[in-house]
């Protein structure tokens, strides 16, 4: 089959394509395993194999997909065809970014393969999480096990041959409960990522025996707590919150593609410019944050991209000034030009696609903030005066340019001169992206840092589901409204 | 409708059967192809053609599904499938109650709703349409955006229960075409839902993009003064809000489960106001139905809000057998929700911003970003979007940067509503995620509500 996939490279680059690709994907395979309230509502595997091919002609890309094999002509013809068609409407012709050709490959460290563990033992710990979580206040329980294995080929007709073998596991626990009033409250539970591998054993019992408690206990101080008051407060935000603030108001504005407008018809713009880089003060002295690809543990961890771009660890908020994008080949390229000068050397590795029939956009790779000066938790809040510490994401709505946002929370705690008082339900806070960060006063220390997954980012047209991580220390913002 | 799809049916029946497996076949085929608009180029052009089968296996109260991305010709393959997803069932935990496999009475084969025509649309068709929506209208400072999305979709379902088959073939085009401020970040927009080639003209929304860019281009832009505001909805606000009502309002399962502000007291209670009708009404062909649901019912018109009077829950198959409800027709991929019309002669922007006004009327088209803040209660936060307008009681118009509304669905749709237009439109809420679906709600053309609060207000586009 790779000889077959280059000869065809070949030969749509000898029929007038500037360049082509191809990622052929052998197997990739899904098991999701869902209980909820005892009952095993979803056993269910998948498995999936095809190509997608990306062709450029004339300034312009084609891209087409099938899971049958048996037709790798009719398939590249066909992505060829899409780019003739799409080259009668080119403003700015396609040029990708300069980068190295490698023969290299990529396997994503885990001691123990998932889908090695018969069904059995997996079923076995969702009934004992289940039955974990069967307390009193608790009205819907939920164990899901999600775990994926997929094993990439990429070639492209500047040489680079790169195989890719990745495997993920998604574990969560969840519980609701309906307070006096008959609305309901939720807690969750998605691990970190402490070890350095991201396999089977990343399933550690003991963890979620503890945290199951957690979320049974907290849930219930939710349901009998008041209202979450509404008013201006400093916010202390857990990495259970804000890797989602990061995510949405730091990551998706940082895509180069929606900072040049190429999601303005769908998933929007940014707020950011191209003359923002190395001026823009993104946030207060206490921000600096990073697309680092090459966290061992995280779905944001690759090895390559599928640009054929080595993973990277890039600066993209320095101490508060905006330094750095999300970017794949095409995009730096169109950037630096339109601005006349280089503000982007070269790709960031960060041009990903969720599946062999998608085409790859720029997505996040593991969009950190490093973990600063101020602490522990316990340090942060002795040191605030007025406060709320929130943690968990209920619900999230960005504005379309990335400037401003409302999100809501599982749990809040209100602090009152440096001691929490009490448990607060249905807490919410809002703001201005610009304005909420450079209010940015505290970020907690090492101790407070954890590694936090995203396993469904959407994005594009058609849709695609991207897993990715956020490294996030506890971050505290000064006169933020909660409540709303 | 494709013999072959039929055939590998009954092959996967008679091989299941004969390895004593109960389950049921489903297949999905898609010929999808996407021409996506940014900066006043095509940024995409691509096309996938993929046949997924998903096979449910049972055993007494377990149940377990293996799916896959196949082709017709890989029949060995699909028979494995089968054979996994009874391997799968069988480490299984039962359910606590009895999943029921319907029982197909006879062969349903439909594709009245497909149209060749139109799932084979040409490349330089679509180019072609799209140049003549915007035929002038781009410049330096003014681009063009949004997507041309058609295609085809089969489902196909057969179980080990009967020898009956269901097919159901359509074929679909949505266009959304965004005409965006290259500097400034505004955006206006104008979308079109087909079934059939018939279906396309370019020139409407020629018109309508025609008359916003006059709006956005010449009035006056401001930040609007937080407060309380008559809010007129266009069709997709209105659509994505009633659509949400899917998840947080009728369905049973999810009342029983608490994430809806309707419970069963509200059965036959004045919950939303007397203008509000919502009935899901497969006979409305611009909703892309199908005549049955998965488990064989008959899809036939059901009333869900008659006047603001709550009339019923949707109940599929699987929430029915574990709630002990009746089933009420609703294992489908999408409902055929119309909103009823009003009695309201306003159906154009145009005569929107014409017709008098006794105070500052904010236009809403399109709700970017919604979320459920508190499902109980029917509250859902998202910002304004694409192409609003704010309507001076002086009779003048001004652009309104992006605002946030935070509010619950019992106000939106409650006492509040002062009109509904009395005519109505279909709007194209598919989306491919994962495997086509072409899906659309029948709503009126303008949904007018007094004094809502805006909670946010942006200080720029
Ligand atoms: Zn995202």
């Amino acid at each position: 089959m790779h000889q077959q996939i280059k000869a065809q490279i070949d030969r749509v680059v000898s029929s007038g394509a500037v360049y082509a690709d191809a990622r052929w994907y052998p197997v990739e395979e899904a098991n999701h395993l869902t209980m909820w309230n005892g009952n095993l509502k979803h056993a269910s595997a998948s498995r999936e194999s095809g190509m997608g091919v990306r062709v450029l002609h004339q300034g312009a890309w084609g891209f087409s997909a099938s899971s049958d094999m048996n037709n790798l002509t009719g398939l590249f013809d066909k992505a060829l065809d899409n780019a003739r068609t799409a080259a009668e409407r080119v403003t700015f012709p396609i040029r990708l970014a300069e980068k190295d050709a490698v023969q290299a490959s990529f396997s994503s460290p885990n001691q123990i393969d998932p889908f090695t563990i018969p069904y059995g033992e997996k079923v076995g710990f969702l009934k004992e999480m289940d039955q974990l979580l069967d307390q009193p206040g608790v009205t819907q329980r939920i164990v899901r096990l999600t775990f994926m294995r997929k094993q990439i080929l990429y070639f492209d007709s500047e040489g680079s041959e790169i195989e890719k073998n990745i495997i993920e596991v998604f574990p969560s626990l969840g519980v609701m409960g309906m307070d006096a009033d008959g609305a309901a409250h939720e807690r969750t539970f998605r691990p970190s990522r402490l070890g350095d591998t991201r396999g089977w054993e990343t399933i550690d019992q003991t963890l979620f025996t503890r945290e199951g408690e957690r979320i049974v206990r907290e849930l219930n101080q939710v349901l009998k707590a008041e209202p979450c008051p509404k008013e201006d407060r400093s916010v202390i935000l857990l990495p259970g919150i804000m890797f989602l603030q990061t995510h949405e108001t730091i990551g998706h504005a940082l895509e180069l593609d929606r900072i040049l407008g190429y999601e303005l018809a769908f998933a929007g713009g940014s707020f950011v410019t191209l003359g923002d880089f190395g001026n823009l003060r993104y946030g207060s002295e206490k921000l600096t944050a990073r697309a680092n690809a090459t966290v061992t543990n995280s779905p944001g961890s690759f090895g390559y991209d599928d640009d054929g771009v080595p993973a990277q660890d890039n600066l993209l908020i320095d101490k508060g000034i905006l330094v750095g994008a999300i970017t794949g080949r095409q995009m730096v390229e169109e950037a630096n030009a339109t601005a006349r000068k280089p503000i982007f050397q070269g790709s960031s590795g960060a041009n990903r696609a969720t599946a062999f029939y998608r085409v790859p956009i720029e997505r996040m790779t593991n969009i950190n903030i490093d973990p600063g000066t101020d602490g522990t938790l316990e340090d942060i809040i002795k040191n605030t005066e007025k406060g709320i510490v929130l943690d968990g994401d209920k619900s999230w709505s960005i504005g379309s340019n990335r400037e401003q946002f409302h999100f809501a929370t599982e749990i809040g705690w209100l602090v009152e001169e440096g001691e929490i008082t009490q448990v607060v339900k249905n807490a919410t806070y809002k703001g201005d992206t610009l304005k909420f960060y450079n209010a940015l006063s505290a970020v907690g220390d090492e101790s407070t840092w954890e590694l936090k997954y995203v396993d469904n980012c959407g994005k594009g047209q058609p849709s695609q589901i991207m897993q990715l991580g956020h490294g996030i220390p506890v971050c505290r913002f000064d006169d933020v409204r909660i409540g709303e | 409708m494709n013999e072959k799809m039929l055939t590998t049916l009954q092959e996967l029946r008679k091989f299941a059967l004969n390895k004593g497996i109960t389950a049921e076949f489903f297949f999905h085929e898609e010929d999808s192809a996407l021409m996506r608009f940014a900066n006043s180029a095509i940024s995409l052009n691509t096309n996938e053609h993929l046949l997924r089968l998903e096979i449910t296996a049972y055993e007494d109260q377990k149940r377990a599904s293996f799916s896959m991305i196949t082709n017709l010709d890989a029949v060995e393959d699909m028979k494995q499938g089968v054979l996994q997803a009874a391997e799968i069932v069988k480490h299984a935990q039962p359910l606590s109650y009895q999943p029921t496999i319907p029982v197909y009475q006879e062969t349903i084969i439909e594709d009245f709703a497909f149209d060749p025509d139109l799932a084979g649309i040409s490349n330089s068709e679509k180019l072609d349409y799209f140049n003549q929506a915007v035929d002038g209208l781009e410049s330096d400072q003014i681009k063009l955006g949004g997507i041309y999305s058609s295609g085809k979709n089969v489902i196909a379902m057969m179980n080990t229960q009967s020898e009956h088959a269901q097919a159901f073939t359509t074929s679909d085009a949505q266009i959304t075409m965004v005409l965006s401020h290259k500097t400034l970040k505004w955006e206006v927009i104008d979308e079109q839902s087909a079934q059939k080639k018939a279906d396309l003209d370019p020139a409407p929304l020629h018109r309508q993009l025609s008359y916003l860019l006059g709006h956005y281009q010449n009035d006056p832009a401001e930040q609007v003064p937080l407060g309380e505001y008559d809010i007129v909805f266009g069709p997709a606000a209105t659509a994505e809000l009633v659509n949400t009502m899917n998840w947080i309002g009728f369905n049973g399962g999810m009342m029983k489960r608490g994430y809806s502000f309707l419970t069963e007291e509200h059965l036959g209670q004045q919950v939303l106001g007397e203008t509000f009708t919502l009935v899901d009404d497969p006979s409305r062909r611009e909703t892309f139905p199908f005549s049955r649901d998965m488990m064989g019912v008959r899809r036939e018109p059901f009333t869900l809000f008659d006047k603001g009077v709550f009339r019923a829950f949707t109940w599929n198959q699987d929430d029915a057998d574990e709630y002990g409800a009746q089933p009420t027709g609703h294992d489908v991929m999408h409902k055929s929700l119309v909103v009823g019309a009003g009695d309201e002669p306003i159906n154009t922007l145009e005569e929107l911003v014409n017709a008098p006004r006794e105070k500052d009327v904010l236009y809403i088209p399109f709700i970017h970003y919604m979320n459920f803040v508190n499902p109980s209660k029917g509250l859902i936060t998202g910002s304004s979007r694409f192409g609003a307008l704010l309507l001076k009681q002086d009779g003048s118009v001004v652009v309104p940067y992006n605002v946030r509304l935070t509010q619950s669905l019992l106000d939106i749709f409650g006492e509040k509503v002062a009109w509904m237009s009395d005519g109505q439109v279909a709007y194209n809420t598919s989306s491919s995620y994962g495997a086509r679906n072409p899906t659309a709600l029948v709503v009126p053309n303008f949904v007018y509500v007094k004094d809502l609060a805006i909670s946010h207000a942006n200080s720029s586009y």
